[in-house]
């Protein structure tokens, strides 16, 4: 109970913070961005954290959402909710192509055939100009500002649609994982032989979890897509914009728990931002650097994520409430 | 006598390019206590493998109470009634001792006795009851085994398969899980056990094979073999 009321408090103080912040401003952008980050890293942890296979190719289905629905926006004028189910149609259904060959392969192997897979639909989009644009991208028209056609003035209803989208892909992860899908993949993900004998159909319930989490990913894509008004291939399917980044995000929070991705947004996302700002202007890519000593320290300091530091605060506070 | 309950009539079977077992007749019946036993490498554990469908290429027949077994995938395989202990304690070792037992009963179709079922594994194994909220990783080798035999009991299978249960665990807790099996096979329950202690294996069991290099050398009653010189020299070393 005290935790849901700790839970609701956090939800609510996330979600005042827009009005605080200056509508045409560059702060509700990062915010935006944070949260959206948050959302996907989450839909990432389903595959990523509870069936323990580290994909680097979540940005195929990414970009496949967010062109998708553009495409289908600019040449038949369709609605952008609507454009984002068809999207997470898609992204489910190439999650499902990719998993079938992939899904036998152990950590590094499942990395590099998946890291692999988002390359090729990065190169399909920048060749098929017809349908995407090519390497000069695609740009979201501007329609006149309604909520069903997903268009609006200014960036705050974007950063409430971010925060929705992070509240549900949350909870459908929490259901998983504490629902009889979550025991499945954590019974495979800690001993495979004895998953198998007590009759867990390994194959399909993996195949499940790469579905989930390429169709709540494709959706955000169309999300990003609205806020970020215009897109190339190099930033949809970017191997260090988008794969590596939402896995870094889930790693850097806590992999495997809900916490964890948001954590790992809210540290990561500013940080760059900042970084960025101070650093690019004085000398281009020291802000890389940087940021990689920070990643690097957090990963040595704490190597089970951000989250192990409420563990442990927790744990001081017990000890010290009992002596 | 009636048909038996498990009937493996010239069963094959390959890793890759090598077959390990090259026709395999084997049969156990309705509430009997039957062990294998042989050298490592004989291929003991490709038998119980094959039961359990978890080798990918396989042939001949195996039939279980009139069901074909080569029909189905491993996942299939529990809710006939057929458990198997794999070899080498395989349990999930960042759940807890209550987690793992539940989940050896999650094909279940009645979900309602599982108190009744989880009672039944600490009568035989008083010790996981004190472990039960305990992360099973953090449980001796012995307890380990316990909840692996637990896990499978928890099916209430009609047959269960054993593969070297006693293997790398100290004498005290080998003579401890020797005689939960006698239990548990008086209480009704078909074994097939893998064995490298034959001494103990033959003590247990009333029938058993003898494999060698994929082949079946020897059969007979617990008793047969235990007098038999080839049996004797070969793995009773006396």
């Amino acid at each position: 109970m005290k935790r849901w009321l700790a839970l609701a408090a956090v939800i609510v103080a996330v979600a005042l913070l827009p009005l605080l912040l200056d509508p045409r401003g560059y702060w509700i952008r990062v915010f935006t961005f944070t949260l959206l980050f948050a959302a996907m890293a989450q839909a990432w942890n389903i595959v990523g954290g509870l069936a323990n296979q580290t994909s680097l190719g979540h940005a195929a289905f990414f970009g496949i959402g967010a062109y998708t629905s553009t495409v289908l926006l600019l040449k038949f004028g369709i609605s952008p909710w609507l454009g984002m189910l068809a999207g997470g149609a898609l992204g489910g259904l190439a999650a499902l192509v990719i998993a079938i060959p992939t899904m036998r392969l152990q950590g590094h192997y499942f990395a590099l055939a998946t890291l692999a897979f988002g390359e090729v639909m990065r190169v399909i989009a920048n060749v098929w100009t017809s349908l995407t644009g090519g390497p000069g991208g695609l740009s979201v028209p501007f329609v006149p500002p309604s909520l069903a056609a997903y268009s609006f003035k200014l960036l705050r209803p974007h950063a409430y649609i971010a925060l929705a989208a992070l509240v549900v892909v949350t909870a459908i992860f929490e259901i998983i994982r504490r629902g009889a899908m979550g025991y499945r993949l954590r019974a495979i993900k800690q001993n495979p032989a004895a998953a198998e004998v007590i009759g867990v159909d390994t194959t399909r319930v993996k195949l499940q979890a790469a579905v989930i989490s390429g169709a709540l990913i494709a959706m955000l894509g169309t999300l990003y897509a609205q806020v970020a008004v215009f897109f190339d291939p190099d930033t949809v399917f970017g191997i260090a914009s988008i794969s590596i980044r939402i896995a870094l995000i889930a790693i850097i929070g806590g992999v495997g728990t809900a916490a964890g991705p948001i954590l790992g947004a809210f540290f990561i996302i500013p940080l760059e931002e900042v970084m960025n700002d101070l650093l690019s202007s004085r000398a281009a890519g020291l802000s890389q650097l940087v940021f990689g000593v920070i990643l690097i320290s957090v990963i040595l300091w704490r190597p089970r994520g951000f989250i192990t530091v409420f563990d442990s605060l927790r744990a001081r506070l017990s000890r010290s409430g009992a002596s | 006598m009636s048909s038996p309950l498990l009937d493996i009539t010239q069963l094959r079977a390959s890793y890759g390019e090598a077959e390990v077992l090259h026709g395999i007749d084997l049969s156990v019946s309705q509430r009997e206590f039957v062990c294998i036993i042989g050298a490592n490498t004989a291929g003991k554990s490709t038998i119980l493998r094959s039961i359990s469908r978890l080798v990918p290429k396989s042939s001949g027949s195996m039939r279980f109470g009139g069901v074909d077994l080569a029909a189905l995938a491993a996942h299939q395989i529990p809710a006939l009634g057929i458990a198997h202990v794999p070899e080498g304690r395989q349990i999930f070792p960042d759940m807890t001792v209550e987690e793992n037992l539940l989940l050896g009963a999650f094909t279940a179709r009645n979900a309602r006795d599982l108190p009744a079922r989880i009672a039944d594994v600490f009568e035989l194994f008083p010790r996981l009851r004190e472990r039960y909220r305990q992360l099973a990783g953090t449980l001796s080798g012995g307890e380990q085994q316990m909840v692996a035999v637990g896990r499978a009991l928890m099916l209430r299978p009609k047959l269960l398969l054993l593969d070297e249960p006693s293997h790398g665990l100290a004498p005290k807790v080998v003579e401890e899980m020797h005689q939960a099996f006698k239990t548990i096979h008086e209480r009704g329950t078909s074994i097939l056990l893998v064995e490298q202690n034959v001494e103990l294996a033959l003590d247990v069991a009333s029938r058993g094979y003898v494999l060698e290099a994929g082949v079946v050398t020897l059969a007979g009653t617990a008793a047969e073999l235990h007098a038999n010189p080839a049996v004797v020299t070969a793995y009773l070393g006396l």
